[in-house]
């Protein structure tokens, strides 16, 4: 062989190697993550089902993942939830719904007859009708789709609607009014909400310029009229239309207390909106920053938190 | 005809039997469309269900039509290239007919339900033994026929073709790994890994090198830059592979894979952009050819799909991006601009130019080649534009909160767009696959060959 070609064709050995070996092998060396509480060891008659499931192609409409942004789909999945399962099925296309907790939204009956025919149940879907199926195949797909999830979304019971909200009240631990939930809150929200609202609760973050529906500016007036609980409600359910995800996937119960804690003490008689706002110039974007801060520094700043008057039920709390 | 020694035996059969599984991928596309529309359909009949057509649609255009006509059209650029025969015609011809039985087998395994459940690695292991085969006997040839060969340089064509048959078998072989089981994600990892590659390297590397080819060969312009092509070729060998994740990027995989896989799909910028500078620029100056010049016509349009097609990876491979558009129709379209708009388009140029100078005589009627163009053409811009609009309005929707399954309805304009779109590509296709028919059986041409040069062989 031409000894031109020698070198090439050895870099083009090499490369292709090294990249074999970081994208394929490299991840199966390193990730292992551990079993979850929710991966699901199925059955063998789930397993069967799991079959039919790959058998009759119904990953190529149903994904296994939800992510931050969806909604209904409840709770998030983890790594460690997948790791009984091959070959996977996480899916690319959501032409119908995320089934990665299915198991216990429907009974066994609304499965059969929505397989049978699916606009029964759900009128003008599109899924294909699976009346072919044999009686104990149909058994087995009912089973697999009712353990996916291992029905993680009654155990969490997610809240949808602000007058449920009640209840959640009642086994309420954190004693939203203490100095100690505040400071712990604040070290969640620089975590979690400080990129878009920036460090001080003004809306400000980095990520907000890129954004067209800006993120909320917690000094606004109208932010008094908030209790406890619509607090707690719009972090869990975040705010459909924007960036703002459902924290009710992401964080417990318990940090959403704490945040909602922390956001109670922001300063909101004061208006330290950046004026120029809308019109923002991203080549002053910093300065207009430094203006912000200073103003801001002028004020009383959140970062150290007292709160006012004793704490009200003190010893309630934890 | 399969066991034949004849020049460019195995070229032929390869393009031709193609040509057939194309008639044969959309037929079971345009079912799938159909369906959408009316999902009843299928009631009571397994092998006529959307979700058993699919992955048969997808397997017979992609290995049958896809994969078959770029091979054919190798097996030809190869020997003119190194103006050597190819190394072992009968070889080549024994391997058109296993990867013909290969892919009849696969179609019915997929319907009847037989499937891996892997997405592009369905088919059952006998089928993937018979393709893997048939992929590494390619190799030898192509590279016998390269070391063998009489002229010194290698064109950049050759690039490309030599390290695809280096590199595919092996990316087939990780994908179908079913002896090795791997469990959860990490099957997940692999199969995207595989999932892409067979994609970026395979169907890319394959389609631009025959791209190279037919430019400058159509227009009869010298290729504008040598030293850029042999850029495009490095940077795409090298960013294209790790990117596999980037179509499970929301998903809980390892962040530094994500990471990898962002990166580097957004590098691709590189070689796509030389790759079409290179094309455009050779074109510079000759753009009138377009108007008489039919088989150029093909090629350039897919080379503007190209650009669209690419424009849009890397832009969805970056995480916001690929938040908002991710499951949604808007993937079927650029998976469609870029198997169909592109390469698709880049094989009907070739096998107009090629298939009259295998046989040595004209291609059968313009007037048909004409209305392949413009069917598909048009067919496939209304098909890509409703996916694409679909695909928008659908995580618009999910958005605002607004649950997937209500796009039943929502979504049924767009839907029945898509299966106009296909019916009129079927049709255009029909129309291609009489017209190489007439070709193969030497029906006397409709035309003159001044009306068309590039479609009938020099004379000499
Ligand atoms: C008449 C022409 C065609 C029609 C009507 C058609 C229709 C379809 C349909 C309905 C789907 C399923 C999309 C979904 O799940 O929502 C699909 C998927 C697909 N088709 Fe086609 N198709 C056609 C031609 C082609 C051709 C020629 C190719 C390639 C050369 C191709 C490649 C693909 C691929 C790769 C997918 C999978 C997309 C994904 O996974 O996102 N199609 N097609
Ligand atoms: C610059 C180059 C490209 C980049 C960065 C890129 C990026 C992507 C990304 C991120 C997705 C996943 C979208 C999602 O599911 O959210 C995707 C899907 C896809 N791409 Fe590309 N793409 C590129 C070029 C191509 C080319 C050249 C082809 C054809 C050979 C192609 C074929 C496909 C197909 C078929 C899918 C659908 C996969 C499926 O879900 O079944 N892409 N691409």
């Amino acid at each position: 062989m031409n000894k031109n070609y020698l070198l090439p064709g050895i870099v083009v050995l090499l490369s292709f190697s090294m990249i074999i070996f970081s994208t394929v092998l490299l991840p199966n060396f390193i990730f292992k993550p551990a079993p979850s509480e929710f991966a699901v060891k199925y059955t063998p008659l789930e397993a069967k089902g799991r079959k039919i499931y790959l058998r009759e192609g119904c990953v190529y409409c149903h994904s296994q993942f939800v992510r931050p942004q969806d909604r209904d789909f409840g709770p998030l999945v983890m790594a460690g939830d997948y790791v009984y399962e091959t070959p996977n099925v996480l899916g690319t296309i959501r032409t119908g719904p995320d089934l990665s907790n299915e198991g216990g939204k429907h009974p066994d009956a609304w499965h059969i007859a929505h397989f049978k025919n699916p606009r029964t149940t759900t009128p003008g879907s599109v899924m294909p009708p699976f009346v072919y199926l044999k009686d104990e195949e149909m058994k087995a797909l009912v089973a697999y789709v009712q353990s996916l999830g291992k029905k993680r979304i009654v155990k969490y019971n997610r809240i949808y609607h602000p007058d449920e909200l009640e209840k959640v009240l009642e086994k309420r631990k954190v004693n939203v009014d203490s100095s100690a939930a505040a400071n712990a809150g604040r070290g969640i929200f620089q975590q979690n909400c400080a990129t878009c609202h920036g460090t001080h609760g003004l809306g400000n973050g980095p990520n907000a310029i890129a954004i067209a529906k800006k993120p909320a500016n917690f000094s606004r007036p109208f932010f008094k009229d908030y209790d406890d609980v619509t607090w707690f409600w719009r972090i869990t359910e975040g705010v459909p239309g924007t960036r703002m995800p459902q924290w009710g996937k992401l964080l417990t119960e318990e940090q959403r207390w704490y945040l909602v804690a922390f956001l109670k003490t922001l300063p909101r008689e004061n208006e330290v909106y950046p004026k120029a706002y809308e019109t923002l110039d991203p080549e002053r974007w910093n300065e207009q920053q430094k203006i912000s801060a200073a103003e801001l520094n002028s004020q009383k700043p959140a970062m150290i938190i007292e709160t006012k008057g004793p704490p009200p039920g003190a010893g309630g709390g934890h | 005809m399969f066991f034949s020694d004849k020049e460019n035996s195995a070229s032929r059969n390869f393009i031709v039997t193609a040509v057939f599984w194309l008639v044969i991928g959309m037929t079971l596309g345009l079912t799938g469309a159909i369906e959408f529309t009316a999902p009843d359909l299928s009631t009571g009949v397994p092998w006529l269900t959307f979700s058993r057509i699919r992955p048969a649609h997808v397997n017979t255009v992609a290995f049958g039509w896809l994969s078959m006509a770029n091979i054919g059209i190798v097996l030809y650029i190869v020997p003119t290239l190194t103006r050597s025969k190819l190394f072992n015609e009968k070889l080549a011809n024994f391997v058109c007919l296993v990867w013909n039985l290969a892919i009849f087998g696969g179609i019915l395994c997929l319907v009847n339900g037989y499937s891996e459940g892997r997405e592009y690695a369905e088919f059952p292991v006998p089928i993937d033994v018979m393709v893997l085969t048939g992929l590494l006997t390619l190799s030898y040839v192509v590279y016998m026929t390269a070391i063998t060969r009489t002229v010194k340089k290698l064109y950049v064509s050759l690039w490309y073709i030599l390290g695809t048959f280096f590199w595919m078998p092996l990316v087939y072989f990780i994908g179908n790994r079913t002896f090795v089981r791997l469990e959860g994600l990490n099957d997940g990892i692999v199969n995207w890994f595989y999932g892409h590659n067979i994609l970026g390297m395979w169907f890319t590397t394959l389609g631009v090198g025959i791209a190279y080819y037919m430019i400058p060969k159509l227009s009869g312009r010298p290729l504008w830059s040598h030293s850029l092509s042999m850029l495009g070729f490095w940077t795409i060998a090298f960013f294209y592979a790790p990117t596999g994740t980037h179509h499970i990027l929301q998903s809980p995989v390892p962040e530094w894979l994500k990471a990898l896989a962002v990166v580097f799909s957004v590098a691709l910028v590189i070689p796509v952009i030389t790759v079409l500078t290179n094309f455009f620029m050779t074109m510079k100056g000759n753009w009138w050819q377009l108007a008489n010049n039919l088989p150029l016509r093909f090629v350039l349009t897919g080379a503007f799909f190209y650009f669209i097609t690419c424009i849009q990876g890397p832009f969805q491979a970056t995480r916001s991006i690929n938040w908002y558009l991710h499951f949604t129709q808007w993937v079927v379209g650029h998976a469609h601009v870029a198997l169909l708009g592109t390469f698709t388009f880049f094989d009907f140029g070739a096998i107009y130019y090629i298939l009259p100078r295998i046989l040595n005589r004209q291609f059968y009627s313009v007037g048909l080649a004409r209305a392949h163009y413009w069917l598909t053409l048009i067919g496939f811009l209304i098909f890509f534009s409703s996916m694409t609009i679909g695909g928008l309005v659908q995580s618009a929707g999910w958005h605002a909160g607004i649950p997937v399954n209500q796009w039943g309805i929502e979504m049924v304009p767009y839907w029945i767009l898509r299966a106009m779109g296909g019916s009129l590509m079927w049709f255009g296709n029909v129309l291609f696959l009489l017209n190489v028919i007439q070709t193969m059986r030497a029906v006397k041409p409709l035309d003159s060959p001044d009306v068309e040069p590039a479609m009938a062989p020099a004379k000499s």
